[in-house]
């Protein structure tokens, strides 16, 4: 346990006096104090008195405390959590793009223009679609722009569509998202394959059933707006119907969403533009290898048909003869979504991405992640429970139906990997799985790397047989053990307060 | 490919104890005419060198400045070396959203404490773990205000939110039919009191109001919160320079029910505009209706302090379309690099740098009133930025700058029709005395 630093909040080391940043002296008069007042800041109930070292110390200890992926694999399924390189990080921190005012005239921030165009070729080629904006700031936001040019595109035609179908594998956000852009969510079942179901679905212990694409279709018809479709989906599953929903939804004017979270499987090997996709999001930090930070910044850019390219957000940077521009005069745009132009930094790191693996290096790692989920399939899917027997591309979701017999759930599964050195997968998720385990290796990993991960899933296993108690306990090795979560949630305390004011 | 760990021999391990001979039999999922069998028309890979040399050469294509004098929502400031030391530790770049708290409480207790400095510099009493940018934290907060008001369905902006921020807010505010947008006008630059109350209906959901505002002027925000307190409507405030926050009262103090922004200015640079920090906080009567994540203090097993993701039934992934917001991923690592500045400024600190941009603003201000070809335009005070008019066409004036090397202020003719040669200019603690003089003096021999 030496290894695992201990530290404070920041606000307990506070010491009356102490300063970490200083400033050169003041080379012009004295401000004159204008402010009204009531208006002036008279105090601070929170901020830290501390020194450099403390705040160096501080953040580099709490670095400690988490797991990040240079630690080792980390198969957190439908997140790409793939190797960040640095050469990356550089390139963003150039002087002339962290230094460059959004609001500076065109002509003189022709890098960036060059720079965000460039990325959109890039993603044109590689979704097989007309059009692209980089505005969207993360996933959900990308899913946001998406949908709002299908209400656009409606809009334009003079039908205005109330109805966002959405398969029951989906993401939250997808819901969430048709929510925001005003659509009523519709939900599609799954069908025993784990993909899409055309037909009407019956449960088996509940008995009831649930409508199935084909009869949502005929039942809500042109009050369809689209479907928001994850593909592969979030069992690792290839839609292999998917251009026969794209005529479906077609032939009633409503259009087909892509979420692109699953786009490493794709890459150089299938292109949504070509089977049907009207509109879809990447996410730069999971199939681009732009760093997740620990929670964001992310970004999300959009991809499009020409036929909704009309509404993307503004401005747009066009190519012309005299150089690059800022489009303003978007006649049908939605407007804005982002203050500029999205996080464009992340738009750096991600062209330096495409840069340097090239048209060859995109597919090969596409193959790569699909070789590697595969080989972790082949070695565990004995020992542990698949529901779908289906082919799977670039993750698979395994669940706990062994374990649970001998009292181990998924959740303990996922503690056990941690005091084995690997963090856990993305758990309970897709919720169509009862306990489910989806684990993404992406194409990051080597064989040793996998073997040790798969070793630690067997050991977790044969754990869960012979002493299932070593497994329930676990993490141990962890800086802390297993949190009281409903405890934050029922009494929650959010920020820190001193102690005379907590009495 | 320097990042994939194809070695041949490996590879045909792999495939062979998966069962396959070649690796396109793991794409029978995919029907064969869905399969794209083309090469992708792009180049091919690239090494790290030249990757440098394309990324360099693409950085100097943009024009260098001398001094910068434009902010406008993006604010060039002072950043401390620490912050980039820190933060580029993979433990906090590489890492993802805090799902297992167990090895995620570096990240969680980082989050802590950023809500608590949120807190303490808003006044306010619960903070999210952040949003996009200041743009959409307005989006989020209106649509907050709404839920909270249930039945009341307008949108009051003034005029003086930052103009990107209200376009923002009605393309998302589009889809929503019950929900109206109405503007309030300005007067002496702030937000016209009189215009205020006559569009206070009983329908009105909330006031988004700027805090110092767009075009510089430090609103009364107790003012406002008088007229629009008793008429029933939440009053939202919009700091697009938090900086400020070091020389303001806190707007939780002056009567604001939701106060969100844009907080960049923390150890951040421009970069061409993202990523930013959207922050926003709310009272605690009102957390449990907030967008977006939220961490709280707990136990563990052994009774050890530690921190998780909390309140998560409000978010998408287990609310789905009744959740509060659809936001997954925020913008965590910006919010770390605002979470070490502050700590590393403290509150003298703040106090201190918040003081130097409003010295050096007033001194710009004077100079270039001194050189006689500007004028201001209102006499409310500004923290570090203000409008000024110029006595000639300001994108010739604009471009003498840029040919100067110099980035002037931000013409404002593009988005306001009544101020047409009007600048918004900035100072930071960034520009020095010798910038500003300079600056004057060519100022000074320009010909109008």
């Amino acid at each position: 346990m030496a290894l695992i630093p201990k530290e404070s909040i920041i606000f307990e080391r506070s010491v009356p006096g102490k300063v970490g940043m200083d400033m050169p002296a003041l080379d012009v008069p004295i401000a004159s104090d204008t402010r009204p007042s009531h208006l002036k800041r008279l105090s601070f109930s929170a901020m830290p008195e501390v020194s450099e070292v403390d705040v160096i110390r501080h953040f580099t200890r709490l670095s400690r405390w988490n797991f990040g992926v240079d630690d080792g694999l980390y198969p957190l399924g439908s997140c790409t959590m793939k190797h960040n390189p640095r050469i990356n990080e550089k390139v963003a921190s150039l002087p002339g793009f962290a230094q460059s005012h959004p609001l500076a005239p065109a002509k003189h921030v022709q890098g960036n223009m060059v720079l965000m165009w460039t990325l959109q070729e890039w993603l044109k080629e590689i979704t097989g679609l007309a059009a692209v904006t980089l505005h969207p700031a993360a996933g959900a936001h990308g899913e946001l722009t998406g949908v709002m040019l299908i209400r656009a595109y409606h809009i334009s035609k003079g039908s205005k569509r109330s109805i966002m179908l959405i398969p029951d594998s989906a993401h939250g956000t997808n819901p969430a998202t048709a929510a925001m852009a005003g659509y009523t969510c519709v939900e599609v079942p799954s069908q025993a394959d784990g993909t899409i179901s055309f037909d009407d679905v019956t449960d088996a212990s509940s008995g009831k059933t649930k409508k199935g694409l084909l009869s949502l279709l005929k039942e809500h018809g042109s009050e369809v707006a689209g479907i928001m479709i994850t593909n592969p989906n979030t069992v690792g599953i290839f839609e292999y119907r998917i251009g026969e929903i794209a005529k479906l939804l077609h032939d009633i004017d409503a259009l087909l969403y892509m979420d692109g979270a699953n786009m490493n499987a794709l890459m150089g090997v299938a292109r949504p533009g070509d089977f049907g996709i009207d509109v879809m999001h990447l996410n730069l930090h999971k199939t681009f290898g732009t760093p997740h930070g620990g929670g964001g910044p992310g970004s999300g850019p959009v991809a499009c048909s020409i036929a909704l390219e009309p509404f993307l957000p503004r401005p747009v940077v066009v190519k012309t003869s005299g150089g690059y521009e800022l489009e303003w005069n978007r006649p049908q745009s939605i407007g804005k979504m982002h203050s500029y132009f999205g996080n464009f930094a992340m738009e750096v790191r991600a062209l330096a991405f495409c840069l340097s693996h090239g048209s060859d290096g995109l597919r090969k790692a596409t193959m790569r992640a699909i070789i590697n989920a595969n080989y972790i399939r082949k070695q565990l899917e004995g020992t542990y429970h698949l529901q779908y027997s289906t082919p799977t591309l670039h993750e698979v979701v395994f669940d706990d139906t062994h374990q649970s017999k001998h009292g181990v759930n998924t959740l303990d599964i996922a503690k056990g990997l941690i005091d084995r050195g690997f963090h856990p997968p993305t758990i309970y998720f897709p919720l169509v799985i009862h306990g489910a385990l989806m684990i993404e290796p992406t194409e990051s990993e080597s064989k040793a790397e996998l073997d040790a991960f798969i070793e630690a899933m067997l050991d977790i296993a044969k754990g869960a047989e012979n002493n299932p108690d070593s497994i329930k306990q676990c993490p141990v090795k962890a800086p802390v053990c297993r949190l009281d979560e409903t405890t934050a949630a029922r009494k929650p305390v959010l920020r820190w307060k001193a102690p005379s004011a907590n009495s | 490919m320097r990042y994939l760990p194809s070695a041949q021999i490996e590879d045909q391990a792999l495939l062979t104890a998966i069962g396959v001979e070649h690796s396109d039999e793991l794409l029978c999922g995919i029907p064969d005419s869905l399969r794209y069998k083309k090469d992708l028309n792009l180049p091919t890979e690239a090494s790290e060198l030249d990757v440098l040399r394309q990324f360099e050469e693409l950085a100097g294509q943009n024009t260098r400045f001398h001094s910068c004098f434009l902010g406008a929502g993006a604010y060039s400031h002072f950043i401390p070396s620490a912050i980039d030391a820190l933060t580029s530790r993979q433990e906090w770049f590489t890492a993802y959203t805090p799902y297992q708290p167990e090895i995620s409480q570096g990240t969680l207790q980082h989050i802590f404490e950023y809500q608590t400095l949120v807190c303490d510099l808003t006044g306010m009493e619960v903070s999210n773990a952040s949003m996009y940018d200041g743009g959409t934290a307005c989006v989020e907060a209106a649509l907050l205000a709404v839920r909270l008001q249930k039945k009341k369905n307008i949108i009051l902006v003034s005029k003086g939110i930052h103009p990107h921020y209200a376009e923002v807010l009605r393309t998302n505010i589009a889809p929503h039919d019950g929900i109206k947008i109405e503007q309030v006008s300005l007067k002496d630059g702030v937000t016209d009191l009189e215009d205020l109350r006559s569009k206070l209906t009983p329908e009105v959901a909330c006031v988004l109001v700027g805090y110092p505002n767009f075009l510089g002027c430090i609103e009364d925000l107790v003012s406002i919160s008088e007229i629009t307190t008793p008429a029933g409507a939440l009053l939202v405030s919009v700091t697009q320079e938090s900086m400020a926050f070091g020389w303001l009262e806190a707007p939780g103090k002056l009567g604001v029910a939701i106060a969100c922004g844009e907080a960049m200015s923390f150890g951040n640079p421009v970069s061409f505009g993202g990523p930013f920090l959207g922050f926003l906080a709310v009272n605690d009567v009102h957390k449990r209706e907030m967008p977006g994540r939220i961490v709280g203090q707990t136990q563990d097993t052994n009774g050890k302090r530690g921190f998780v993701l909390t309140l998560a039934s409000r978010e998408q992934h287990i609310r789905r379309d009744k959740a509060t917001s659809n936001i997954c991923s925020n913008q965590g690592l910006v919010a770390l690099r605002a979470n070490i500045y502050l700590q590393l400024a403290g509150p003298t600190g703040l106090k201190g740098i918040a003081e130097q941009n409003v010295a050096k603003a007033q001194y710009l201000h004077a100079k270039l009133v001194e050189t006689g070809k500007f004028e201001a335009v209102y006499a409310t005070p500004y923290f570090n930025e203000f409008t000024l008019k110029y006595k000639g066409d300001i994108t010739s004036f604009q471009d003498a700058c840029l040919d100067r090397g110099i980035m002037p202020g931000l013409p404002l003719g593009q988005y306001f029709d009544s101020m047409k040669n009007c600048m918004l200019w900035c100072a930071t603690e960034l520009n020095t005395k010798e910038q500003i003089d300079d600056l004057a003096t060519f100022v000074a021999g320009l010909k109008v």
